[in-house]
């Protein structure tokens, strides 16, 4: 299959690739231009998390912003969401971040924000990739050629203090809490460090926080990735450990036994605990779990649901004037009161406000969540192939409800089957969720069968 | 707005920012650079303050890093200073930045190989192929060169030349600078700070904003500005640099400004006695004056075609030691104790320590010279027509040597001529030059004889 790889892909959230052949510093100054001529000549946000070629794809980016006649605001090494936070406050033109987040250590990817700090919709993507291919650029003259300023401390400031306006932190310092965190070296490094220790009072158990080291596990924080973490809050004994990935949008959490939660109950608790303090209603993607609609049942509030994607999911909850969002199996929590995007940030202030709050321990906070079986997985399919392998699916389940917003998704009054392809390689991913383990793993068989 | 101009050849990539020059033109040029060079090296990098230098800059240090190369960023700093450091830490390459004597819009790539030297002809064709033919080499992610920068180069240059000059004796003059808001100004502050000297500067703002008038190192740009402040500051001597300090022009105590072409035979006059080479190199349109002079002191002239290109290719003809200088007549000198460093500010220099050598004011030791005067003129011709131009002069004017090298140069005792077509337009360059009075008669009629094709 690796003739068929994608190692440069133009899609969703921006511009990826593998650093050298693929995404090369020519490539990556063309697009900072286009989008540069795309948003105009005021200030442009730029920052990367802390993957080796992020610094010779910064200097590209600052070439192609320049050239359009930017002003270019570097940030340097920041999370992806203290960077859109930061575009957001500052009246930016708009912001770039250099960052394949929980992709790879030879990836990279430029991921384009507006002036509202939020991912470039369809439509803006689609002006800036028509610009890129007309190569339809600004050229700015010697007379029009801008400054490049720096930024580090304030962006950091603005983003810690949104998040902890909305849990209480005497509450949470008061109990000093023992935490593990694995920031995998990335652009969260240090400022979790500081985040937790500092501000929440923690005592920290920190490993993989030095932003100049390699990514010491798959960049992606999944249950099977955070060995190291799961063995650190059971040798300290910490309350909880928390993972991050490269660029600190991405969280994971591992309970006080070692165990690492599903993606889709951390942010089941995180909406339990958004709902408890403000009024609103949910948006997760088709994928979520169903425990979301138990929690906003609890809460009386609605859940809509969205095709994969961030973009998507937040162009709904605008459209809702929903109060919390994400996607569950990206480990993505969305709090629009402090900025539209996947913040691990929010997630971390929530969780340790819920234990604060409840004096539960995390294993007690997520007993009180409704119990879902998940099965996920995916295969290969041929170019051509995809509406047939969906065509079986819906075949073998005719009583399900269906719902094609995003591929296909069948449900049932106990459980849902969820299949789509992957917006970025021919791959087909399918989860199955029950109330019952048995029909989860009967139901997932199946369709494995199908898929095959 | 200027006309739109990008310029690709031997010598670099040179261009109109924004309106011929772009910052893909950078990227791939530098990226071409960085294949160039054997992998993974060590390159200095610097520029100039125009303000289009930031992007240029931008793309050029990511160029590298993509190609595996370390780079060493000297900041705003002239090109001496690049090559100088170069040298100290025995680097692979070094990239200026910076279109030297050209006006603010513009902006330039200039290439340093080995020995900081300019890259030959064979050389920079290698590099041009590559350019054009954008197989680039890209390292892979995890053997990108790292960036570092280093402010103190400059100090480190002005070291090296306190080893070279006599301080104590050059630090008494009271001179005047015309910086032209260019990479001389941060230099010659430093020389004041750290090595005593006081050196008056004007248009010394290095903000990458409009230069105070166009960055040409002449006798009319000095006079503009310079010249008429050296009298009331009761001034030994003017020195205006181009903006990246590698070319100098002068005026007199008296605020004279100073013909352009006077500054090689100035130099060669000081150096002749003192260094071990013979050789002057020289372009086939620099005054006699100079042969004049080298002959006084037992040396020969060496005449190259016009061009930066041409006299790289010459000098590299020779051993370093039996190079005296090298230069043109825009102010533009090689040393023998920099071999391949064309440098205004160690030509500022040698003519102070000329001054004090002597005990003379500058305009003694030009009064010294014999008179030569030099007729300049250019106009259109259709290239296709030159040949024709060039033969029939050949017949018509006889009885003197006849260098066909660059054009036709013809020279008899005491006068010469030299007829060329421009680099960079369809344009015919007459030089005439007589000891004494200007040839205006000649000149008029070689004028006429390129409009009769014209």
């Amino acid at each position: 299959m690796s003739a068929r790889e994608h190692k440069l892909k133009v899609g969703v959230a921006g511009v990826r690739g593998v650093v050298g052949e693929f995404l090369t510093p020519g490539l990556a100054a063309a697009l900072a231009q286009a989008f540069g001529t795309y948003v105009g000549d005021g200030r442009v946000v730029l920052g990367r998390d802390t993957r080796p070629s992020g610094e010779m794809i910064l200097h590209a980016v600052r070439c192609g912003l320049l050239a359009a006649g930017c002003e270019v605001v570097d940030v340097g090494i920041l999370p992806t969401p203290t960077i859109q936070v930061y575009i957001a406050a500052t009246g930016a033109r708009g912001g770039i971040a250099v960052t394949a987040s929980h992709n790879p250590p030879e990836y990279n990817a430029l991921k384009f924000f507006n002036a509202r700090g939020l991912f470039c919709n369809a439509y803006e993507r689609s002006e800036i990739i028509d610009l890129w291919h007309q190569s339809a650029f600004r050229h700015a003259s010697n007379a029009e050629m801008r400054r490049i300023g720096h930024e580090a401390e304030a962006p950091k400031r603005i983003h810690f203090d949104r998040v902890l306006a909305h849990v209480d932190v005497d509450r949470i310092r008061a109990r000093r809490f023992r935490v593990a965190l694995d920031a995998v070296n990335g652009a969260g490094s240090l400022l979790s460090v500081e985040f937790l220790r500092d501000r929440l009072g923690c005592e920290l158990q920190a490993i993989a926080v030095d932003p100049t080291k390699p990514f010491p596990r798959v960049a992606e924080p999944r249950p099977d990735t955070l060995g190291d973490l799961a063995a650190l809050v059971r040798d300290r004994s910490c309350d909880i450990g928390f993972a991050q990935d490269p660029d600190g949008d991405r969280l994971a959490v591992c309970d006080e036994t070692g165990r690492v939660l599903d993606n889709d109950d951390v942010l089941a608790l995180a909406v339990d605990a958004a709902l408890s303090r403000l009024p609103g209603d949910v948006v997760v993607n088709l994928t979520t779990s169903a425990a979301i609609d138990d929690i906003a049942a609890r809460h009386n509030r609605k859940v809509y649901r969205t095709p994969v994607g961030e973009a998507n999911v937040v162009e709904r909850m605008q459209a809702a004037k929903a109060v919390i969002g994400g996607e569950g199996a990206n480990g993505g929590i969305i709090f629009p009161a402090v900025q539209y995007c996947r913040d691990s940030y929010n997630g971390m202030a929530f969780l340790l406000d819920l234990m604060a709050s409840t004096g539960l321990k995390v294993t007690g906070l997520a007993a009180r969540m409704p119990q879902y079986h998940r099965r996920s997985g995916n295969v290969r399919y041929q170019h051509g192939r995809l509406a047939t392998l969906l065509q079986a699916v819906e075949a073998a389940f005719p009583d399900a409800a269906q719902d094609r917003a995003d591929g296909l998704k069948l449900t049932w009054p106990q459980g849902w089957i969820h299949v789509r392809s992957s917006n970025t390689e021919p791959i087909l991913r399918f989860t199955v969720e029950s109330e019952s383990e048995a029909e989860a793993d009967s139901v997932f068989r199946r369709v494995q069968e199908l898929a095959a | 707005m200027a006309a739109r101009a990008l310029r690709i050849s031997h010598v670099g990539l040179r261009g109109v920012v924004g309106n011929g020059l772009t910052a893909a033109h950078a990227m791939d040029f530098a990226l071409a650079f960085g294949t160039f060079l054997d992998s993974p090296g060590r390159v200095v990098i610097g520029r100039d303050p125009r303000a289009s230098g930031r992007m240029m800059r931008e793309a050029v240090v990511s160029a590298l890093l993509s190609s595996g190369h370390s780079v060493l960023d000297l900041g705003v700093v002239s090109t001496p200073v690049i090559q100088h450091a170069m040298r100290r830490m025995s680097a692979s390459g070094g990239i200026s930045i910076g279109a030297s004597h050209n006006s603010e819009e513009w902006n330039a790539l200039k290439f340093f190989g080995r020995d900081a030297s300019y890259l030959s002809t064979g050389e920079a064709t290698e590099l041009l192929d590559i350019y054009h033919l954008r197989k680039f080499h890209y390292a892979p992610y995890d053997q990108l060169g790292k960036l570092s920068s280093d402010t103190t180069a400059t100090d480190a240059y002005l070291d090296e030349l306190a080893g070279a000059f006599d301080f104590d004796r050059l630090r008494r003059f009271r001179v005047v600078v015309d910086c032209c808001n260019g990479t001389s100004a941060l230099l010659l502050k430093r020389l004041n700070e750290r090595h005593g000297f006081r050196l008056v500067l004007i248009n010394a703002a290095v903000d990458g904003g409009q230069f105070a008038h166009e960055p040409s190192t002449n006798a009319r740009t000095v006079g503009l500005q310079l010249a008429p402040l050296i009298e009331p500051l009761g001034a030994d001597a003017g020195f205006l640099f181009d903006v990246d300090s590698d070319r100098v022009a002068i005026a007199t105590e008296r605020g004279q400004a100073v013909s352009e072409e006077l500054v090689l035979p100035l130099v060669a006059e000081h150096c002749l006695p003192l260094s071990p080479g013979r050789i002057v190199i020289t372009n086939l349109s620099t005054t006699a004056l100079v042969d004049e002079v080298a002959a006084r002191h037992g040396g020969t002239v060496v005449r190259a075609a016009v061009g930066r290109q041409a006299a790289i290719d010459a000098l590299s003809a020779f051993r370093p030691g039996q190079v005296s200088i090298a230069g043109e007549g825009t102010g533009a000198i090689m040393f023998s104790r920099f071999p391949y460093i064309y440098d205004g500010i160690v030509s500022m220099l040698t003519i102070l320590e000329s001054m004090a050598a002597r005990e003379q004011p500058l305009s003694h030791l030009l009064d010294g010279f014999p008179k030569y005067s030099m007729l300049k003129g250019e106009l259109p011709l259709e290239t296709t027509r030159v040949p024709e131009l060039l033969m029939s002069l050949q017949a018509d004017f006889t009885g003197g040597r006849v260098d066909t090298t660059d054009g036709l140069r013809i020279d008899w005792p005491d006068r010469w001529f030299h007829v060329r077509v421009a680099q960079t337009e369809p344009v015919v360059r007459v030089i005439c030059e007589q000891r004494g009075e200007p040839p205006q008669a000649l000149f008029d009629s070689l004028m006429d004889r390129v409009r009769s094709l014209a």
